[in-house]
C-alpha cells in the first residue's frame, strides 16, 4: 500500500484558514453556476459571522443532509470500517463548521468539504496502520459486524453468499490499488467527481488524475477478470 | 481505411463521459458505432465498472441506512452544539483556586523568602560549627585512650598492689555502687531509705 497514507495537499488553507493559493488553485478554477451546497455554506458563514449559531445550525444540517450520504459512502470505501467511517464523517462535518469562516466560493462547497473528508480517512488510515502494526486486532470487527447486519436482511443464502463474495472481491480489488489511484478512482466513481473536481480536491494537475483514472480502472479490470 | 482501435483508456473515457451524461468524443463514439470488437470492450468494461461501483455503493448503503444516517444527523447537531456552546464552569472551586493563589503571592512578599533562606543558613552554620567543637573537644579524649592503648601494649606487667591497697579499692567501688543505686529523683529518696538493700542484708548475714 505505497502512497497509501499521503494527505491531500491543502491547496487553500483549509484547516488554518489561510488562502494560500496552491499549484491547484492556480491552475483550476471552477467558474460554475452556484449550487445550492455553496449557497448554504456561504449563508451558515454570514450567520456564524453575525453571531446568530442557532440559526446557522439549522442551515447547517442541511448541508449534512445533502452531503451525508456521499460522504458516508467515500468514507466506508476508504477506511472499510462503520465505526470508522461514521466518525470521520462526523469529524468532517464538524470540521467544516468550525472552519466555516474560513470557506470562500471560489470553490464549490462539495469540493472543500470532500478534501477536508479525503483527509480525515487519511489520518485515520495512517492510524489504523500505525496501531496495526503494535497491537495484534481481536474479536469482531464493525466491518464484520457489519456485514452480518446485512446478511441478516438478506433473505436468499445463495444470493447473500453471491453478494458477500463479489462485494469481497470488489473490494479487495480496490484495495490493491495504489494510494493516489484509489483516492482518485474511488472520488471518480462513489464520489460522483470529475476529474477536475478531483484534480481541485488532491491537488494533483488534472491530466495527472486523468493518468491515475485510467491505471485503476485497467489495474481494476485485470484484477476483476483474474489478471494480475 | 479503418480506423485504429480503441484503446483501454480512451474506452474509459467514454464510459466516464456516457455515466456522467455528458457528450462522449464523436470520433471515438462513431468508432465504437462501427467497431464491434471495440464496442464488445466497451459493453464488457462498462459492466465491470458499473458492477464495482453499484457493489460499493450497495455495501455502503447497506450499512449506512437511513435510520443511521439520521443518528449521525443527531449526533453531529449534539457535537456542534458542545464545540459553539463550551462546558459551564462551576464556580466554586475556581473561585477558591483565585483566592488561594492571591493569598499566597499578596502575603508572601520577597524579604519573607530572604529571611527564610537566611535563617536557614545561619541553621546550618551553627550546626556545623556545634558539631566542629564537639568534635574538638572529643578529639583530645580519643587521642588519649588511644595512645594509651597503644603505650600499654609496651608496658611491662603492673606489679600487684599489697592487701590494704585491695580494701581501699573495695570501698571506693561500694561507694561508687551505693551512688549508682540510689535513686537519682529526690522525691524517691525517702522510699529509698527505708527499703533494705542486697548488700545491706548480706553483710547483716556475714
Amino acid at each position: 500500500m505505497s502512497g497509501d497514507v499521503r494527505r491531500v495537499p491543502d491547496p487553500e488553507g483549509v484547516s488554518d484558514g489561510q488562502s494560500a493559493g496552491g499549484a491547484a488553485a492556480g491552475r483550476v478554477a471552477v467558474v460554475a453556476p452556484v449550487s445550492e451546497d455553496t449557497r448554504i455554506a456561504i449563508e451558515v458563514r454570514g450567520l456564524v459571522e453575525h453571531g446568530e449559531l442557532d440559526e446557522a445550525r439549522d442551515r447547517f444540517a442541511e448541508l449534512v443532509s445533502l452531503h451525508q450520504r456521499r460522504a458516508s459512502r467515500i468514507a466506508y470505501q476508504y477506511l472499510r470500517d462503520v465505526a470508522d467511517a461514521d466518525e470521520a464523517v462526523q469529524d468532517a462535518f464538524l470540521k467544516v463548521f468550525a472552519h466555516i469562516d474560513t470557506y470562500r466560493e471560489a470553490w464549490p462547497f462539495e469540493v472543500w468539504f470532500t478534501r477536508i473528508l479525503i483527509n480525515g480517512c487519511l489520518d485515520r488510515r495512517k492510524a489504523r496502520a500505525r496501531r496495526d502494526r503494535w497491537f495484534v486486532g481481536g474479536g469482531i470487527s464493525s466491518t464484520h459486524e457489519a456485514r452480518a447486519s446485512v446478511s441478516k436482511r438478506d433473505a436468499d443464502p445463495e444470493h447473500q453468499a453471491l453478494a458477500r463474495e463479489r462485494r469481497a472481491r470488489v473490494a479487495a480489488a480496490i484495495d490493491r490499488l495504489d494510494g493516489r489511484q484509489r483516492t482518485v478512482f474511488m472520488l471518480c466513481h462513489f464520489g460522483d467527481c470529475t476529474p477536475r473536481e478531483v484534480s481541485a480536491m488532491t491537488g494533483l494537475n488534472e491530466s495527472t488524475v486523468r493518468v491515475h483514472l485510467f491505471r485503476a480502472a485497467r489495474k481494476l479490470r485485470g484484477l476483476l477478470r483474474g489478471k494480475p | 481505411m479503418r480506423p485504429r482501435h480503441l484503446d483501454d483508456d480512451r474506452l474509459y473515457e467514454c464510459y466516464v463521459a456516457q455515466r456522467r451524461g455528458e457528450p462522449v468524443d464523436p470520433p471515438a463514439a462513431e468508432h465504437l458505432t462501427d467497431c464491434e470488437p471495440c464496442a464488445a470492450q466497451f459493453a464488457e468494461m462498462a459492466r465491470l465498472m458499473d458492477m464495482v461501483r453499484i457493489e460499493g455503493e450497495a455495501e455502503a448503503d447497506a450499512v449506512f441506512t437511513p435510520e443511521r444516517l439520521r443518528e449521525q444527523q443527531q449526533q453531529i447537531l449534539r457535537r456542534m452544539d458542545a464545540v459553539a456552546r463550551p462546558a459551564r464552569v462551576l464556580s466554586f472551586p475556581g473561585r477558591m483556586m483565585q483566592r488561594t493563589i492571591r493569598v499566597s503571592t499578596l502575603r508572601s512578599p520577597r524579604w519573607t523568602a530572604a529571611a527564610a533562606a537566611a535563617g536557614l543558613f545561619l541553621g546550618i552554620a551553627l550546626g556545623a560549627s556545634y558539631e566542629w567543637e564537639s568534635r574538638g573537644r572529643m578529639l583530645p579524649t580519643l587521642v588519649s585512650r588511644n595512645s594509651l592503648g597503644s603505650r600499654g601494649a609496651h608496658l611491662a606487667p603492673v606489679p600487684s598492689r599489697g592487701a590494704g591497697d585491695g580494701a581501699a579499692d573495695e570501698a571506693f567501688m561500694m561507694e561508687l555502687e551505693t551512688a549508682l543505686d540510689r535513686p537519682h529523683t529526690r522525691e524517691l529518696a525517702a522510699f529509698d531509705a527505708f527499703t533494705p538493700h542486697f548488700r545491706e542484708i548480706k553483710d547483716q548475714q556475714r
